[in-house]
């Protein structure tokens, strides 16, 4: 009814044809502001109803909640048996309805503008009558001159108490010696007394000749206004100069004066950020300054306020500096961090920090704050953001743009020319090598604790935000050494370079949350000393280093683990952007722009994280090595970790992993995907970079539609936005391009998984929202980082899932043992898909979280609802490849997939853990799923090569189309919806189709539904699509019956996760969406 | 719109008309929709309440004596978008705080105490009835009678504030009574003066 009023209201002309009053757009106007309200209904017989307007028909039909009839006699209100739960009165049975006391602006929607509180006022307040003014004898100019001349501030107090005395008859009691209070100092010429005076005279000079106390009492004795200090106009008025001095304390400093105290007050007067001065001396001046400068980039803001850190130490100097504040601090940062290559905003963090001590030492007060902040959580976010910030920096500055100009120039030259390449390039090519070879690297277990942790911070998309917290945290020495390594980066430069302009602002949002990380700071600090090694070889320098911090890193992983939430988030908006980008580039078309902002970001991001990763992984080689080498450790890192996680997932793990590589390997060489693998794998460690990189490479190759529509919520989240788009890219990406998609899906599950390990945990918190998704994402995080991976991952994972699972679903048909393997790697990259589900929620949260969430929920309920339908069509023919676009893919994909999958759940089931939902999204996320998909892509992909493939383009079409028609009923359910949906979805199928499916449900709770149930709850989407597969598969034949234990499973998985499921509601919610 | 009077109000017109139960109503027409014959009029509110009004939905079927005391011809202002989710919440709200009193009345509560429950609800939303008991915010019982001694719990700020809810109300509750009986005493004496 709403709906229908609303439209009725705000689109009379609107196709939709209205009946009744619902044409009378007064009558549903009266009767919709009344709604919620007590009314009395007199019926025909004189009978009084009361009871609360619920709404009404188009044939005036009233409905009343807990409505009674009114009795005469008594006052009391009804009993509770006397209250009808809701009454419906017919329109000719009511004589007379009377709402009393309605207040007709109380559902106004414009209550707070100007013109509707003004409205209200008037009618309560009569304005005042203007009185002319009379100058009485003193011409205007006269008086007025005298005002401005007088220099006296307000009353002498002689002369209140001389008024009060006159006209009140109070005599003040006060007494100018203060003996009340004190003792006067009692002189004599004694030796002794001439000693202390002495001493006391030295003491005061040296106190007073402090920086520090100049800067305080600067601080305190700031002549200048509020208005002066942060204004953002500069006044130029070399006239009032004079007056300033002058006049009234409170008088009017013009700008000019201001800028030219600014200067001489150098850091003591950072209250005046603005003013652009250095100020050293006040952090937080600076960092709002910076932020307020910054602003320009939404995302700038926060890394500014890192940034603000970082080149408070640059400007350590500063106060002289202030005005080159940015491009001091860059200088200064180059310097310290010897970092030549200030590269990357990493190295410029780091740098930054040092600088901060710098600055700090050069201004007292600017150094007393510093450490202060580090300590608390301003440091932590500084360190984060400075180190980040300087990269966003460079990376605006790469852009061209942003207000902060200097800093960001300085930035982005190095970055550009540094980092850039080496991330892209490296992580492309090396990646899945290095990360081969790294996971067995890393693959040690103590690398994971640190290097995974490092890795996943660093690395992982979520990195970015893990990395920063992570690295920030523990990592702080061992971080900021390879954060300076990593900064040096050429990541962070070619992020920029790639990213472009477009990607400052996602950049800076990406810093921001890598601002997160507290740790940042600390070891930007450190960084600085170990800066140059790992300008040499950022990743062996980096080991070393972190084999020294590791006890520091170990406690800083706590923080990290408690930032990883934001970093997790990061890494999935990360995944997110880089599948959007990918998909971006399949849908270049309209989503190009869109994306390309995305992919920027996302690059941003990346390379970001990968200047984090390079920091924290200091053990890799080379940079770019180092790069890969994170990617690679993070797999193996977020591998093993999933196993351990994982209680089942050990030895499916281990398999997973291998297969993982392998498919790693395989989608490398498939695909063009080399190079999207790469990409994968950089996306997954370094959220950032990867999109970064993904973007360029993937948008070419993978830009589908789909990507579009995601990129363009992106913006609407900003930050969250950002993530969210990268979620939903990452999901186009992946069943867009199946090709691509393979290697996409291998690397983003593991990718995914290792980020959601590293931020999975902390993601998933601020996710919660989905949290039965992102619990089940969160398992899957723990073992990767489930938070990056999380939303933006989940669509991407999703839709990763998807092609996987196709693509697996067939191989594994094929290859039965492998299909165990397989299988867990099907739930892995599902799970990894649900974690990117999830943590599209988790963007939700944010707050664009909603928006993206619905929009995310809305694919995945589109491609649930696709599933759903597809999955009978399957049952009856498995290749109903082209329902929807998304069921058309599922259709080919559950044709294939169910075989494989059948077979695969069972195993699943067994090696699944028990607690399907968690553990098996441990086991799910984890690494070995992943590869699992990847081998199952790559199979399904040669299976269905061209058809896959135009099913994914038919997906990403289909489904970026759909997203947006579907995104309105998927915003309202948001995430929640779209799983419920997508469990429905799977139930629906289950029944529908493959009665092995519905066997398989119970089985579900068996470890390889757990394995499916994580992947799916995670990615609700995914769980369709792989439910769907999973009802293809029946058909094909024994397999299917395997397919569909698979499917089933996830389908339990999702329900288990969600206690929606069994709700009828969300049945209730599929079907609609459908 | 220029409807001929008897078939059409125009928004903005006075309209009076006489119901089936004789009742006399008299407003400014907000609405009016010919096919359902419902005519909403906007009053004055009954409780004198400035920015507020009393709205009637009238099915003229049972209505008589229609006439319009002045017809208004100019453009009704533009409507308002509503918030729908807000009125959808206060639909939620007024239900739930209806069937709760029904509730504590069904359960034998006195009338103090429903006055009780309704001034502690206007000032903590978190209260219910538990028997006859008032559960504030899960911590604080307050038990038949009702007074200040009755509010019992963890010794705490909750408790405490509570406790001064209640004094208050019962302080007002006895202004209250004060005051209506100064003003009935007030015609009495006027009476007997007169007499």
């Amino acid at each position: 009814l709403f709906r229908g009023r609303n439209n009725n209201k705000g689109l009379p002309q609107s196709t939709i044809s209205f009946d009744g009053i619902y044409a009378n757009m007064r009558m549903v106007h009266i009767l919709t502001s009344v709604v919620g309200s007590k009314c009395e209904v007199q019926v025909k017989n004189g009978g009084i109803y009361e009871g609360v307007f619920k709404t009404y028909s188009p044939k005036c039909d009233l409905v009343l909640d807990a409505a009674h009839e009114k009795s005469t006699e008594s006052s009391s209100g009804p009993k509770r048996e006397e209250i009808m739960e809701s009454i419906l009165f017919k329109c000719s049975d009511f004589v007379v309805v009377q709402f009393k006391d309605m207040d007709s602006s109380y559902a106004r929607r414009d209550a707070f503008t100007d013109s509707a509180i003004s409205a209200k006022v008037n009618g309560e307040h009569k304005e005042k009558d203007l009185e002319p003014w009379d100058a009485g004898e003193l011409t205007a100019s006269e008086e007025l001159e005298a005002l401005e001349n007088d220099v006296s501030n307000g009353w002498d107090p002689n002369d209140m108490f001389r008024y009060n005395e006159e006209n009140y008859g109070v005599v003040s009691t006060y007494d100018s010696s203060l003996s009340s209070y004190t003792v006067p100092l009692e002189r004599d010429n004694s030796e002794e007394f001439l000693k202390r005076e002495a001493r006391a005279n030295q003491l005061a000079e040296e106190i007073e000749s402090s920086a520090q106390y100049k800067a305080r009492v600067a601080l305190e004795n700031d002549d200048r206004s509020e208005e002066e200090k942060y204004t953002a106009v500069q006044r130029n008025s070399s006239e009032r100069e004079s007056h300033s001095i002058n006049t009234r304390e409170n008088k009017y400093i013009p700008p000019g004066q201001r800028n030219r105290e600014v200067m001489s007050w150098g850091s003591g007067r950072q209250n005046s950020p603005r003013m652009g001065q250095p100020g050293p001396g006040s952090m937080a001046s600076r960092s709002t300054s910076h932020t307020s400068d910054f602003n320009p980039n939404s995302g700038s803001d926060q890394r500014v306020v890192n940034g603000g850190v970082p080149w408070p130490s640059p400007c350590p100097s500063p106060s002289s500096r202030p005005p080159s504040r940015y491009q001091s601090g860059p200088n200064s940062l180059p310097p310290r961090a010897a970092t030549p290559t200030r590269p990357p905003s990493r190295p410029p963090s780091r740098p930054s920090r040092p600088p901060s001590h710098p600055s700090a030492h050069g201004s007292p007060a600017p150094v007393s704050t510093m450490p202060k902040r580090m300590s608390s959580e301003g440091p932590p976010r500084m360190s984060p953001k400075a180190q980040r910030h300087p990269r966003n920096h460079r990376v605006s500055a790469g852009r061209g743009s942003i207000s902060s100009g200097l800093e960001f120039v300085s930035h982005t030259p190095p970055s550009e020319a540094v980092a850039p390449p080496t991330a892209r390039t490296s992580p492309a090519g090396g990646t899945w090598s290095s990360v081969v070879s790294g996971v067995p690297r890393l693959s040690p277990k103590t690398h994971r604790p640190r290097s995974p942790r490092q890795n996943s911070i660093g690395n992982t998309p979520s990195g970015a935000v893990l990395a920063s917290p992570q690295a920030g945290i523990i990592p702080t020495e061992a971080v900021a050494m390879p954060v300076p390594a990593a900064s040096p980066t050429p990541a962070s430069p070619a992020s920029n370079r790639a990213v472009t302009p477009s990607i400052e602002a996602k950049d800076s949002r990406l810093q921001d949350q890598r601002q997160n990380s507290p740790a940042g700071n600390k070891e930007n600090m450190k960084p600085n000393e170990t800066s140059p090694s790992f300008s040499k070889v950022e990743n062996k320098g980096i080991s070393p280093v972190v084999s020294e911090h590791r006890k520091q890193i170990d406690d800083l992983k706590k923080f990290k683990n408690d930032f990883r939430l934001q970093p997790s988030s990061t890494s999935e908006s990360v995944d997110q952007l880089l599948n959007k980008n990918r998909e971006g580039e399949k849908s270049r078309d309209l989503i190009k722009d869109k994306i390309e902002p995305n992919a920027k970001d996302s690059f941003i991001e990346n390379n970001s994280s990968n200047c984090t990763s390079g920091s924290s992984k200091p053990s890799s080689p080379s940079i770019s090595p180092s790069v890969l080498s994170h990617t690679e450790h993070r797999r193996g890192p977020e591998v093993t970790s999933q196993g351990v996680q994982t209680s089942s997932p050990g030895c499916k793990q281990e398999k997973d992993d291998k297969e993982e590589k392998k498919d790693a390997a395989e989608q490398v060489r498939k695909s063009t995907s080399g190079c999207n693998n790469n990409e994968l794998f950089i996306l997954i460690f370094l959220q950032p970079k990867p999109s970064t990189t993904p973007t360029s490479p993937r948008p070419q190759a993978q830009p589908s539609p789909s990507m579009v529509g995601h990129q363009q919520p992106t913006p609407v989240y900003t930050q969250p936005v950002c993530f969210a788009p990268n979620m939903m890219y990452p999901v186009p990406v992946s069943p867009g391009v199946q090709p691509l998609y393979p290697i996409p899906m291998t690397p983003m599950p593991v990718n995914q998984a290792k980020t959601y390990r590293a931020g999975k945990v902390p993601n998933m918190p601020q996710q919660r929202q989905d949290q039965h998704h992102q619990s089940t994402m969160m398992h899957p995080a723990s073992a990767a980082g489930p938070p990056i991976v999380a939303t933006p991952p989940a669509y991407s994972t999703q839709y990763v899932a998807y092609s996987p699972q196709q693509f697996p679903n067939q191989p594994l048909v094929q290859h039965v043992p492998h299909y165990q393997s397989q299988h867990p790697h099907v739930y892995s990259p599902v799970i990894q898909g649900s974690a990117r589900m999830m943590a599209p929620a988790a963007h939700a949260q944010p707050g664009l979280v909603s928006s993206s969430a619905a929009q995310y929920g809305a694919h995945e309920q589109t491609h649930a609802m696709y599933a759903c339908p597809k999955l009978p069509y399957n049952k009856e023919t498995s290749p109903s490849f082209y329902f929807a676009i998304s069921t058309g893919s599922l259709a080919q994909q559950y044709a294939h997939p169910n075989a494989t999958l059948h077979p695969h759940t069972p195993h699943p089931q067994p090696s699944a853990t028990p607690t399907g939902q968690q553990q098996s999204q441990h086991g799910g996320s984890h690494p070995a799923p992943s590869p699992v998909q990847h081998h199952q892509h790559q199979a399904a992909q040669a299976l269905h090569l061209a058809g896959p493939q135009q099913q994914s383009a038919i997906y990403h079409a289909g489904l970026a189309p759909t997203p947006p028609s579907m995104t309105p009923a998927s915003n309202t359910q948001s995430p929640q919806n779209s799983f419920p949906a997508a469990q429905q979805t799977v139930f629906t199928i289950h029944p529908s189709h493959v009665q092995p499916a519905y066997t398989n449900p119970p089985h579900m709770a068996h470890v390889p539904q757990a394995h499916v149930q994580s992947g799916m709850v995670p990615s609700h989407p995914t769980a369709h699509a792989p439910m769907m597969l999973m009802t293809t598969q029946p058909p094909g034949g024994p397999q299917a019956a395997l397919a569909q234990s698979a499917l089933q499973p996830i389908p339990v998985s999702t329900t288990a996760h969600f206690p929606y499921m069994t709700h009828p509601s969300v049945q209730a919610h599929h079907q609609q969406q459908l | 719109m220029a409807a001929p009077p008897g078939e059409y109000f125009s928004v903005g017109s006075q309209v009076s008309c006489r119901t089936c139960q004789e009742q006399r109503l008299q407003g400014e027409v907000v609405a009016f929709d010919y096919q359902s014959k419902m005519l909403a009029l906007k009053c004055p509110s009954s409780s004198g309440k400035p920015n507020h009004a009393d709205i009637l939905l009238i099915n003229l079927q049972y209505v008589s004596e229609v006439e319009i005391i002045n017809d208004r011809t100019e453009t009704p202002p533009p409507l308002a978008s509503l918030n729908v989710s807000k009125l959808a919440s206060k639909a939620r709200t007024e239900k739930e705080e209806k069937l709760s009193q029904a509730y504590a009345i069904s359960a034998g509560v006195s009338l103090e105490g429903q006055q009780l429950f309704q001034t502690i609800h206007k000032t903590i939303k978190d209260c219910k009835w538990q028997e006859k008991n008032i559960i504030v915010m899960e911590e604080v019982v307050i038990t038949p009678p009702y007074q200040v001694e009755n509010c019992k719990g963890k010794e705490g700020s909750a408790l405490s504030h509570v406790r001064k809810i209640v004094e208050k109300h019962f302080r007002d509750v006895e202004s209250q009574k004060i005051l209506q009986r100064s003003q009935a005493q007030q015609p009495q004496k006027e009476a007997a003066l007169s007499s």
